[in-house]
Formats: structure tokens, sequence, C-alpha cells
């Protein structure tokens, strides 16, 4: 590197002028501890009072209020496109179609009900699942369905009212009733 | 003891920059897991809390936006609020107290405030004060987005009330706040 002027000169000048020098290169001991205390502290601080684990959220879309307005919107659904899951407090009830279905009872979150609604979604063509909660049922459950109709791909569903069939499936063992489902 | 002070405030800054703080919930929700991966957005967000007793809390992220609430919720019920009540309801993270209420709650000193037990909004079908600080929270802040974050023991009929207020006010895209999951042997990815 070479030199810029300036330095050049106020070297010259400074040369030979020992004292001077001496007072120039005085290093300065400045007390850290107070700053390194404080530092320490706010990252205690900050260590304890951030959250890491961000909760993660679940997109519900449910449909606008049906009015006199939108009636119209409101599609009909084959009933042989529908599977009916109801949910009670301890397990849940499916059955496809409305008209004197053949029920069937799994546990939530098995394995049995993922497949259930695996073989559906692949079989029927725009099936449409309907969610029927008892009034037993909590919101845990709710979610937990909710997730495994995304898990395995349903696209069109809605919780809906229960119906007096679905209301009288509380003693799930002796409701199996006789039909095709269809 | 530089390079470990270095270390620290690379630490410090690292935290300052990353940290967003515990809201401090006014109730303990276990969340219902999920294999979901949404963040929660975390602006402009409207917090519908429902505890495991079933006590319904509302919070906005913004603290004008949450007085601006106050005020709504306020002229509805022909209820004034001084400007330091305000200022101190914009200070609490949430509510759970009845309208007619309020204002006992928010002449306590902030140390008291704490301690008071809110009995929670009342959501029912003949008395729908939440549905009134829906409103008010969509008045302070038309983009709000709402999130429900309900313990996962909350009885379905109380989840669907809470559906049902959002649906009557066209609010048909919200959230539910979960946790994430782990993917265990009773359930399977395709």
């Amino acid at each position: 590197m070479i030199p810029a002027l300036e330095d050049i000169e106020v070297e010259r000048i400074h040369r030979g002028n020992d004292s001077e020098k001496k007072a120039e290169r005085k290093s300065v001991n400045v007390d850290m501890n107070p700053m390194v205390d404080l530092a320490f502290l706010l990252l205690t601080f900050f260590m304890l009072a951030t959250t890491f684990s961000k909760p993660q959220a679940m997109e519900l879309l449910i449909p606008a209020k049906a009015d006199a307005s939108n009636t119209e919107k409101e599609m009909a659904v084959k009933e042989s496109k529908t599977l009916s899951l109801v949910l009670h407090s301890d397990e849940l009830t499916w059955y496809r179609g409305i008209t004197d279905p053949e029920t069937f009872n799994v546990a939530y979150d098995s394995k049995e009900f993922h497949q259930v609604l695996n073989t559906h979604v692949s079989t029927i063509d725009g099936l449409v699942v309907l969610i029927k909660p008892q009034e037993g049922s909590n919101y845990g459950q709710l979610v937990s369905v909710l997730d495994a109709l995304n898990l395995e791909g349903v696209k069109r569903y809605a919780i809906s009212e229960l119906s007096e069939f679905d209301q009288g499936l509380n003693q799930p063992s002796d409701e199996t009733t006789e039909g095709d489902g269809e | 003891m530089n390079p470990m002070v270095d270390m620290a405030f690379l630490l410090v800054s690292f935290f300052m920059m990353t940290t967003t703080f515990k809201t401090d919930t006014p109730v303990d929700v276990v969340m219902p897991s999920a294999h979901v991966d949404l963040k929660v957005p975390s602006t402009d967000v409207c917090l519908v809390t429902i505890g495991d007793d079933e006590r319904v809390f509302i919070g906005i992220d913004n603290k004008f936006d949450r007085k601006r609430m106050l005020e709504v919720v306020g002229k509805q019920n022909n209820q004034t609020f001084s400007e330091a009540e305000k200022g101190r309801f914009s200070l609490l993270s949430s509510t759970g107290m009845p309208i007619k209420e309020i204002s006992r709650m928010l002449k306590l000193p902030r140390e008291e405030q704490k301690q008071v037990v809110q009995p929670g909004i009342p959501m029912t079908e003949e008395n729908n004060e939440f549905r009134q600080w829906i409103i008010a929270a969509r008045l302070a802040n038309p983009r709000l987005r709402f999130a429900i974050h309900a313990d996962e023991g909350v009885s379905f009929p109380v989840v669907e009330l809470c559906f049902n207020t959002l649906q009557d006010l066209n609010i048909t895209r919200f959230n539910l706040i979960t946790e994430a999951k782990k993917d265990d042997p009773g359930t399977r990815r395709h």
C-alpha cells in the first residue's frame, strides 16, 4: 500500500517528538462488564419470552348463509354420492346414501377410518362427505375428522344437521340396519 | 472475553429479530392436533378463544383495533368509556367480560385486573354478546381474519353456535388453530 500524502506529512511532523507519540498510543481501557451483564440479561429474557412452536392453522370454509337471495345456489346432491359421518362421543358411524343405509362404526383417527375415506374418494366421483356431529362429540373430534378428510383429499364436505336417523345412532351396536346403501 | 461477548450480542440480536411474544392467554387451551402446515397469520387477526370450561374470549392483535372495538361495542350498548378506560382496555390482549361488567373491571388497577376471573362473553341463542363483539371487531378493522382457538374438549353445540354466529355475519372463511401433529402408527398418509 502506498501511504497517502497527508499521512506522510503527519508522520514527518510527529517524528522526533516522543512525548506526543506516547500520548497518542495510550490504550483506553473500558470496563465492559456492565455491558456484558446487560447483554446476557437481554439474552436470557428473549430466550425465555420467545415462542418457537408457532401453532398451525387449519382453514375452514363454510357456506354463506342460505337466505331468500341465494337459495338457488344450493345444490341437490345425489344420495349415492354422499358419505355420512356421524360423530359420537367415543367413535363415529359412517354410512353411504340416506335411505336405509348400512352403518359401520370406526374409531376416530384409526387406520380403518382412513381406509374407508380413501376407498370412497377413489371410487366415487364427486363425493360429498356430510359431517354430522352429535351433541356428545367435541371440537377435538371434529378437527380430527376434518384433518382426515384433508389428508385423504376429500374435496367437498359439509358440517350438516343430524337427521332423525342420525339421532337414533347413539347405541351403534344394535342400530345396524339392512340396506344396500345406494 | 471478546469472542464470548460477540456471541452473546449475536444471540441477543437473533432473538430480538425472531421473537414473537407469548400473549397471555386467559385460559389454558389444549389445542387439537392436525397434519396441517399453515401458519397462523400474525397481523390483522381476531382470536376467538374457547376454554375447556366453555368460556369465550375475544382478542385482536392490534391494540388500536381493540380500542376501536370497545368504542363500537360501547356505542351499541349505550355505554361510554373514558379515555383512560379505553387505554386500559387496549392493553388487555383479550376480553371475556359481559358488556355490562367491563367498566367495573376497567376501573381496577392493572395488577388486580389480571386476578379478576372473567366469566366469558355470553354466547347463547338469546343473549349473543359474542355476535356484537364480532361485528365491532369487523368495524374496527375490516381486513380482520378470524381464528378459533378452542380447547379440544369443547362440546360441539358450543362450537356450532360459534360457527353459526360467524356464518350469520357472512364470515365464511376462518382458521382453526391446531398443533402440528407427527404421524403416528394410527394414521397413515397416502
